[in-house]
C-alpha cells in the first residue's frame, strides 16, 4: 500500500506486511470474517490519521497490533449491553492453498487440512490464550512487546503461553502424531 | 516431577534459543536423564513445527486489501485539501443523524427532494449488497463530466422526462443493462424534481450513462457505469437501506457514490446549504418516505 508522505510510506509498508497478520489477530479475537475485516480497515484509518505521533524508532507492527486490540476491547464493551451470537467462520478453502502455491497438490491438500486443524483447535482455546498463540507463535511478538499489548507481566505471558500451548497440543493432538514423527527426525 | 514441571519455561526459551550460559548446560544435563523432559520437548517441537507449517494463519482477502488502500488514499486526499472543504468532515455525520431522526411532518420537501433520489434510484437500480471498491477517479470523472454538462458541453442526446422512454433510448447504448424507475405519478406543479434526458459518455474507454434531472434550483446528474471499470471507496459513509454510500464534498460539488450488481453510480450536485440536501435527487412521493426512516 502506498501513502504519501515519508511516514506514511513507512507506514504503508509495515501494513504490507502485517496485513495477513492484523487479519489473523481480529479472526481469533472476533471470529467473525466481517467483524474482522471492519476490525482491520479501523485499524489502518486510525494508523493512518496517528503515525505522526508515532515516534522514530517505534515499534510500528505492535503499535498496530495494539490499536486493532483496543478497537476490539471498546466494541466488545459497547456489545456487552447486547450481546451477539457469532458464527464461527473460517471456510476460507482456497484462501489457504494460495498461501502455498509453490507446493506439490498432496502437500498443499496436507498444509490446508493441517491449517484447517489449528484453527479449529485455536478458536476452541480460551480468549486469553487465543490471542497469546497468535501474537507469539504466528506474529513472533517479542514477550516483553506482547507484555505491552496485554499489559501484563512478562512472566504472565510466558506462564500463559506455556498453558496455551498445552492445551492446543491437547486438542491437536491427533494432528499431531504426524508432525511429531517428523518432529523426531529432526531431532535424531 | 514437579521439577520437570518447572522446566516447562525453560522448554520454550530452548525452543527460541533463547535458552544461554549456565542455564542452558543445566537443561541439557536435566534433559540427557529425563525421560520426561525428552518426551516434552519433542511434543513442544511437534507443535512448534506445525504452528509454523501452517503460517499465515488466515489470508486476508484482497478485497480488504484494496478498500483499506482506498480508504487510506481518501482519507490522505482529505488531509490535504483546504481548509474549506475539511470543514465539511462531519456532513456525512449529520446526514446520518438527520436520517436517524427525519419525520415526515417536521421536514420540508427539499431535504427529502436529495435523500429520497438516492434511495429510489439506489433501490431500482440495484438492489442487493454493495461491494466498495476505489473511487477517486470515478468521482473525478463524474464532476467534470458534470461541469461538462452545466457549462453547457455535454448536450443532452435524449431529452425526455419519461422514464420510459429515456430507458428505451439506452436499449443497446450500454454494455450493460440500465433501467430507469418508474416514479409514482405526482402532479406536475408539485414535482420536486424531474428527469430531463440522458447522454453517453465515456469512461476509461467504455461508454457509461449520464442521466440528467432538474430541482426548481439545480441540475443534478447521475453517471452510471459498468463496476468492472469503476473503484467506488473512500469519503464519508453512509449506510442506509443495505447500500453503502460514499459521500464526498468538494469546492464545488457533492459526490454521492455507490455500487452494486455491477454497476456504479455517481451522483452529483452542486454544494447547498444543508449536508441532506446533497443526499438528494429526489423521490416526489411521499410513500418513499418510509425508506429513509431509521
Amino acid at each position: 500500500m502506498t501513502f504519501p508522505g515519508e511516514k506514511r510510506s513507512f507506514l504503508g509498508q509495515v501494513i504490507d506486511e502485517v496485513f495477513d497478520g492484523l487479519y489473523g489477530y481480529a479472526m481469533v479475537l472476533s471470529r467473525d470474517r466481517t467483524d474482522a475485516e471492519d476490525l482491520v480497515q479501523e485499524t489502518c484509518m486510525r494508523a493512518v490519521k496517528a503515525i505522526e505521533s508515532l515516534e522514530p524508532g517505534s515499534n510500528a507492527k505492535s503499535w498496530l497490533f495494539t490499536i486493532l486490540r483496543n478497537i476490539w476491547l471498546n466494541q466488545v464493551r459497547q456489545r456487552r449491553a447486547a450481546p451477539k451470537i457469532v458464527e464461527l467462520d473460517v471456510d476460507e478453502s482456497t484462501l489457504g492453498m494460495a498461501v502455498e502455491s509453490s507446493k506439490d497438490p498432496h502437500a498443499l491438500y496436507v498444509s490446508k487440512v493441517e491449517r484447517d486443524q489449528v484453527r479449529e483447535a485455536i478458536q476452541q482455546l480460551p480468549d486469553e490464550f487465543r490471542e497469546i498463540i497468535v501474537l507469539r507463535e504466528y506474529e513472533e511478538l517479542s514477550y516483553q512487546e506482547i507484555a505491552t499489548l496485554l499489559d501484563c507481566p512478562a512472566g504472565t505471558v510466558m506462564s500463559r503461553l506455556g498453558r496455551a500451548r498445552s492445551k492446543l497440543r491437547s486438542l491437536l493432538s491427533s494432528t499431531l502424531g504426524l508432525t511429531d514423527r517428523r518432529a523426531k527426525g529432526v531431532l535424531e | 516431577m514437579s521439577y520437570c514441571g518447572e522446566r516447562g519455561t525453560d522448554i520454550l526459551l530452548f525452543l527460541e534459543n533463547a535458552l544461554t550460559g549456565q542455564r542452558l548446560e543445566d537443561f541439557h544435563a536435566h534433559s540427557a536423564g529425563c525421560s520426561n523432559c525428552r518426551e516434552r520437548l519433542q511434543e513442544e517441537l511437534a507443535l512448534t513445527s506445525l504452528l509454523r507449517e501452517t503460517r499465515p494463519l488466515y489470508l486476508a482477502p484482497q478485497a480488504l486489501r484494496d478498500r483499506v488502500a482506498a480508504a487510506a488514499s481518501a482519507q490522505q486526499a482529505f488531509a490535504n485539501s483546504p481548509p474549506s472543504d475539511r470543514s465539511r468532515e462531519t456532513r456525512m455525520e449529520k446526514l446520518t443523524r438527520w436520517l436517524r431522526d427525519v419525520t415526515p411532518p417536521v421536514f420540508g420537501w427539499k431535504p427529502l427532494v436529495a435523500m429520497m433520489l438516492v434511495l429510489t434510484l439506489s433501490l431500482v437500480f440495484i438492489p442487493g449488497a454493495v461491494q466498495m471498491v476505489r473511487a477517486n477517479n470515478f468521482v473525478e470523472a463524474a464532476t467534470e463530466i458534470h461541469q461538462s454538462y452545466l457549462d453547457g458541453n455535454l448536450p443532452l442526446q435524449c431529452r425526455s422526462r419519461s422514464p420510459e422512454v429515456v430507458t428505451d433510448w439506452f436499449a443497446g447504448k450500454t454494455p450493460f443493462h440500465f433501467q430507469l424507475p418508474i416514479p409514482q405519478s405526482v402532479p406536475e406543479s408539485k414535482a420536486l424534481y424531474w428527469l430531463t434526458g440522458a447522454g453517453l459518455v465515456s469512461y476509461k474507454g467504455n461508454t457509461a450513462a449520464l442521466v440528467a434531472y432538474e430541482t426548481p434550483t439545480e441540475k443534478i446528474s447521475l453517471l452510471v457505469a459498468s463496476s468492472k471499470s469503476v473503484a467506488v471507496a473512500g469519503g464519508e459513509e453512509l449506510r442506509s437501506a443495505g447500500l453503502t454510500f460514499h459521500y464526498r464534498s468538494g469546492a464545488n460539488f457533492e459526490v454521492i457514490t455507490w455500487t452494486n450488481h455491477g454497476l456504479a453510480y455517481a451522483l452529483v450536485a452542486s454544494v447547498t446549504g444543508s449536508p441532506q440536501h446533497s443526499c438528494l435527487v429526489c423521490h416526489q412521493n411521499m410513500a418513499n418516505q418510509n425508506l429513509v426512516k431509521h
